[in-house]
């Protein structure tokens, strides 16, 4: 099918960061405001103490930690559509490097913060570095977020390059500020061919790095379940179903940010029917994977319903936790895949609605994940006070919670406002090669 | 010598042991109140008498070790300089022996055992335990001891006594369930930050001035042993003030865990755990696998012996977390029964 | 001295006061003490007069911390004062005996101990007496591993054999010691005997299988408490040897098992080289683009 060839400068005049309008700076507000009334909740927390959660000794792990568990998850997104599709030589996916990155940038930052919101003794996390135990999983977590962290900026980075030279070419059409932190982060790419082959093989070592990087920092952060005992998560399976997860979450992520960048910028030249085709089967594709999992994960104990683990899959299948468990399986994995898998239903509005799908769906998955599970401990619940037995998040951990998805949000946003959503450069070189 | 008497925890030198003698395999046991520096003192004419003292004031600056190859240290508190000035004293046999006074002034509360000491353990001892269930009757001694003597949060307990009963058709009891000390603990392996440590002694300890409050620990122990502390715990000034140290546990800190500790600030002194002491059924015996040999104040028993005799068995065995509290079947009881008021008997998970 | 005979004047004018002018209500608030007075002889060593104190709550007994008791030699005088002391924290005080008081003790075999607490505000004063004669114990071994226990009591400047006395007989072990047979105690015979077959076969002693066996006669109404250890080479050898030291996943951070330490640092060092190496190659384009503008 052949498309008209569309002007360098058209290209460059719709990719550049545009100001917000009215929707952009409200959306914005509004983040800014979740944020604030989650760093107001955090400072009573650091005030009376862990008590203001509603998690007790048996459910010490609240949604503090699966929220943890969602933003490592959806940050596997870079390694995803940057890293996966790039290497494999994939083209039509390279509109939504930029966005796969700006999310991952996002999520793990919030990653790292929100467990540090969960520490009993903040103040002490500067032991991990100087009392560090290399036994424990979860020194290993933090040095493989960190080393994903990094990762996922210099991919960032990279490719903005060209773009910010692009950028400071047209210098009248962006704010002053702007400008100046554009020259101070890539003035001196000039586009020379040594430059960019030096950029080119440094880009493609790190798309192969990321990828055992990424699957390293799911797997250890599911293995801060699996090395425990505890019915429903002491599975050899967690490592892949994890990661599975994540992949199908970061897609569904894309799918979100897709419809929104594209409906707001006005980008239908770049973000495609197409695009939306694609993603779409691949979250067919990765919600087929997670189910296999998931199934895998469900049924084989339920089979044998091990003592340990009879009352934890009878709550999950038909007791208190049914909703939850159900909500998360059929909204965050059937009904996607349904909506996905017809040609009607991957057009961008369906998709959208899948994508949020996926997305709420994994968070109430990883819920599922954490909470049943500390409620059916080896030993009866008992001589404890009603508190302990069952778990609904107070308001501060619900603020907080809120705080740090919105600040992810607000992350995106802000890295929306300051870069081109879209990498401009290779999008001009793309369009020059299709209609050579 | 005017005051000294109001000095609380005055100890008189040259008393050797003023109760029954405690035993520590090779003299690096502390005794809180003795001076750890040896005491030397001038010899006198009479060589029995210079043996008898010699004699007993190494072993009151030892506090009850063998004598022998313990080690001597200078303890802070204790730079004994005879002063010169002799006080007249009784010997066994009626005679007048001279102790020069500096040995007869009570000696200050020493500083406890320190970080490292504490991290270490008692050298020689792996301390066991062994619960008798057909002794429990949910009193609940226990628990009261050892919350009051730690000043353990109200409604949290470090050890609780469940009522189990493994099936239908299986005998009920109740089950006073310690931190279990596994010699492969769970809950060590995941401290990221070295919080938890297995001990020499067998003892698996938590600092509180380490602890970052990940409850990493809480997640991994699959006896549901630790707690933790949510709020800043409410506890008197002067408990609150007290320096923190491993072996007390006292006091507990916000946003850290906690957990039964085998009290090792009594076994140091020789001296059994609090809930041992407490249970007026005498279903805790504590000792030292070493020695083989157990005892719940009243009764002492070959651990072996015990162990073979009765069935002894440990909780979740197959988890492979190498308990060292063994419990004793709930056979030929003399009371049966009696569910509590809270709950029904609710079948546990595992053994 | 002067503060304390202070201190008990004002103590007794508050008694007297109080007991004079209040109601017989108020009195019942002060608790009463149980107070016990004891000889103990050790190992032969400087024998010592222990006082215990102990009161009632909720019907238990509780020891009581900081009450100052006077002990007395055969009589309340001054004279005859072994010392004053303070309660610990389980309700028990030790006093050797000063030498001073060696003329009235080599008067007679028989001695009396008298302890006395003068009352306070919270407690009544508490008086209690302990009359012991002297004695000694001595601990012998026969064939075919049995011991010996011998109880003798000072008669005129003789030793005389004391008999029906509650004797002990136990391996010293932590907290509590382990009898050496299923006898709890034994009672002395005419000849002030105790024989008791050691049963304990193979129970661990030190390196060299050496244990040390405690006799003891414990708060006997006429003698006391005495205690005496001997060392015996009837033990199993036992070799102390333990886990601390050793890597493992559980050990200390610097305990690490080596084939983790390889693995992380081996994957951290591959991986932040790499990264290390990229971030040098943004210097090298940097340095490309800058000359370039010459």
């Amino acid at each position: 099918m052949e498309k008209s060839p569309i002007a360098n400068e058209t290209i460059i005049r719709d990719l550049l960061p545009q100001k917000f309008g009215m929707r952009g700076k409200l959306w914005t507000a509004l983040l800014i405001c979740i944020c604030l009334v989650g760093a107001y909740a955090y400072f009573l927390q650091l005030k009376d103490g862990l008590a203001v959660t509603h998690m007790r000794d048996y459910v010490s792990w609240g949604i503090y930690i699966s929220n943890f568990v969602f933003f490592v998850a959806i940050s596997l997104v870079g390694s995803l559509i940057t890293a996966v599709l790039r290497l494999a030589n994939v083209h039509w996916s390279t509109p939504l490097t930029r966005i796969a990155e700006m999310i991952a940038v996002g999520a793990i930052m919030f990653a790292a913060l929100i467990i540090i919101v969960d520490m009993g003794r903040p103040e002490r996390l500067y032991f991990l570095f100087l009392h560090g135990r290399v036994q424990s999983p979860i020194m290993w977590d933090v040095i493989v977020i960190t080393t994903y962290f990094f990762i996922s900026l210099l991919l960032l980075y990279y490719p903005l390059l060209p773009d910010l030279k692009i950028m400071l070419e047209h210098r009248e059409q962006t704010d002053r500020k702007l400008n100046r932190l554009y020259s101070m982060l890539g003035s001196f790419w000039k586009g020379s061919s040594k430059q960019s082959r030096l950029s080119r093989r440094a880009i493609r070592i790190l798309c192969i790095t990321i990828i055992p990087v990424a699957f390293s920092i799911h797997t250890v952060t599911s293995w801060l379940f699996a090395t425990t005992y505890r019915p429903g998560w002491d599975s050899t399976n967690f490592g892949a179903y994890f990661i599975s997860g994540a992949f199908l979450v970061g897609a569904g992520s894309v799918l979100v940010a897709m419809y929104v960048f594209r409906r707001n910028y006005r980008l239908e030249k770049y973000i495609t029917l197409r695009h939306f085709d694609n993603m779409g089967k691949i979250v067919v594709l990765l919600g087929l994977i997670y189910l296999y999992f998931n199934i895998n994960e469900y049924l084989v104990p339920a089979f044998k319903m091990k003592r340990s683990e009879d009352a934890l899959l009878t709550s999950l299948f038909a007791g208190d936790f049914a909703p939850y468990f159900w909500f998360a399986i059929l909204a965050g994995m059937i009904v996607p895949i349904l909506i996905l898998v017809t040609r009607k239903g991957r057009r961008p509005m369906p998709s959208f609605i899948a994508g949020c799908l996926v997305v709420v769906g994994a968070w109430f998955k990883r819920y599922v994940i954490v909470t049943p599970t500390l409620l059916h401990p080896f030993l009866p619940m008992y001589n404890v006070p009603a508190s302990f037995r069952h778990y609904f998040p107070s308001w501060q951990e619900w603020a907080i919670a809120m705080g740090s998805l919105a600040g992810a949000l607000l992350i995106i946003t802000l890295l929306s406002r300051i870069f081109p959503i879209i990498p401009i450069e290779e999008t001009i070189k793309e369009n020059n090669e299709t209609h050579r | 010598m005017e005051n000294w008497w109001r000095s609380t925890n005055a100890c008189w030198l040259p008393v050797v042991e003023k109760y029954p003698t405690k035993s520590c395999k090779s003299g690096s046991c502390v005794n809180k109140k003795m001076p750890k520096t040896p005491i030397k003192m001038e010899e006198t004419n009479n060589s029995r008498r210079a043996f008898l003292l010699t004699g007993l004031l190494a072993a009151g600056a030892m506090a009850g070790c063998n004598s022998g190859n313990h080690e001597v240290e200078t303890g802070e508190a204790g730079t004994m300089k005879p002063t010169g000035k002799k006080v007249k004293l009784l010997s066994v046999d009626g005679d007048v022996i001279e102790v020069d006074e500096a040995y007869l002034k009570p000696v200050p509360e020493l500083p406890s055992v320190s970080n490292q000491e504490a991290r270490v353990g008692i050298d020689g001892k792996k301390f066991v335990m062994v619960i008798d269930l057909s002794r429990c009757k949910n009193l609940k001694k226990c628990q009261e001891a050892c919350n009051h003597m730690h000043y353990v949060n109200p409604g949290q307990n470090w050890i609780k006594v469940y009522p189990m009963q493994e099936s239908a058709h299986t005998a009920p009891y109740w089950q006073p369930t310690t931190c279990m000390h596994c010699d492969e603990p769970p809950c060590v392996k995941v401290c990221p930050v070295d919080a938890t440590f297995k001990r020499k002694d067998g003892i698996v300890a938590i600092d509180s001035d380490r602890c970052v409050g990940c409850r990493f620990c809480m997640a991994a122990c699959p006896y549901s042993t630790r707690v933790f502390n949510w709020s800043a715990p409410e506890i008197p000034e002067e408990v609150a003030s007290r320096p923190y140290s491993c072996e007390t546990s006292v006091p507990q800190k916000k946003g850290t865990v906690g957990k039964c500790d085998f009290c090792p600030d009594m076994a140091r002194k020789g001296e059994l755990p609090h809930c041992v002491s407490a249970c007026p059924n005498g279903t805790f015996f504590f000792g030292d696998l070493n020695e083989d040999s157990v005892t719940n104040g009243a009764e002492t028993f070959r651990f072996s012996d015990l162990i073979r005799d009765k069935g002894g068995y440990r909780l979740m065995e197959d988890m492979g977390t190498k308990p060292s509290v063994y419990y004793l079947p709930a056979v030929d009881r003399n009371f049966p029964f009696q569910p509590d008021a809270e709950d029904s008997i609710s079948t546990s998970d595992s053994k | 001295m002067k503060r304390i005979d202070k201190c008990c004047h004002y103590g007794l004018l508050l008694l007297l006061l109080i007991s004079g002018s209040t109601a017989p209500a108020q009195d019942s608030l002060k608790g009463d003490l149980n107070m016990t007075v004891g000889y103990v002889l050790e190992n032969n060593q400087v024998p010592y007069v222990l006082a215990h104190v102990q009161t009632k709550v909720n019907r238990r007994f509780r020891p009581v911390t900081g009450i100052p008791i006077k002990l007395y030699l055969n009589s309340d005088s001054a004279a005859n004062l072994v010392g004053q002391l303070l309660t610990d924290d389980q309700g028990k005080a030790a006093s050797t005996i000063p030498g001073a008081l060696a003329a009235t003790w080599g008067k007679t075999d028989k001695h009396r101990f008298v302890a006395v607490f003068t009352g306070d505000e919270k407690f009544n004063p508490a008086r209690a007496e302990a009359t012991v004669s002297r004695a000694k114990i001595q601990i012998d071994t026969l064939p075919d591993k049995k011991i010996a226990v011998q109880i003798f009591e000072k008669k005129d400047s003789s030793w005389v054999p004391a008999k029906g006395v509650d004797v002990s007989i136990s391996v010293k072990r932590f907290g509590a010691n382990l009898n050496v047979n299923e006898t709890a105690t034994f009672s002395t015979d005419s000849t002030g005997t105790v024989t008791a077959d050691f049963k304990r076969n193979n129970i661990p002693g030190d390196k060299n299988g050496n244990i040390t066996i405690v006799a003891r006669v414990d708060d006997n109404d006429q003698y006391g408490t005495l205690v005496l250890e001997k060392a015996l080479p009837w033990g199993a050898p036992f070799v102390y040897k333990d886990d601390f030291q050793k890597r493992s996943l559980y050990a200390t951070r610097n305990k690490a098992p080596i084939w983790l330490l390889f693995m992380s640092y081996f994957m951290a060092i591959s991986v932040w080289g790499v990264l290390l190496w990229l971030i040098r190659n943004l210097f090298r384009i940097r340095k490309l683009g800058l000359t370039a503008q010459d």
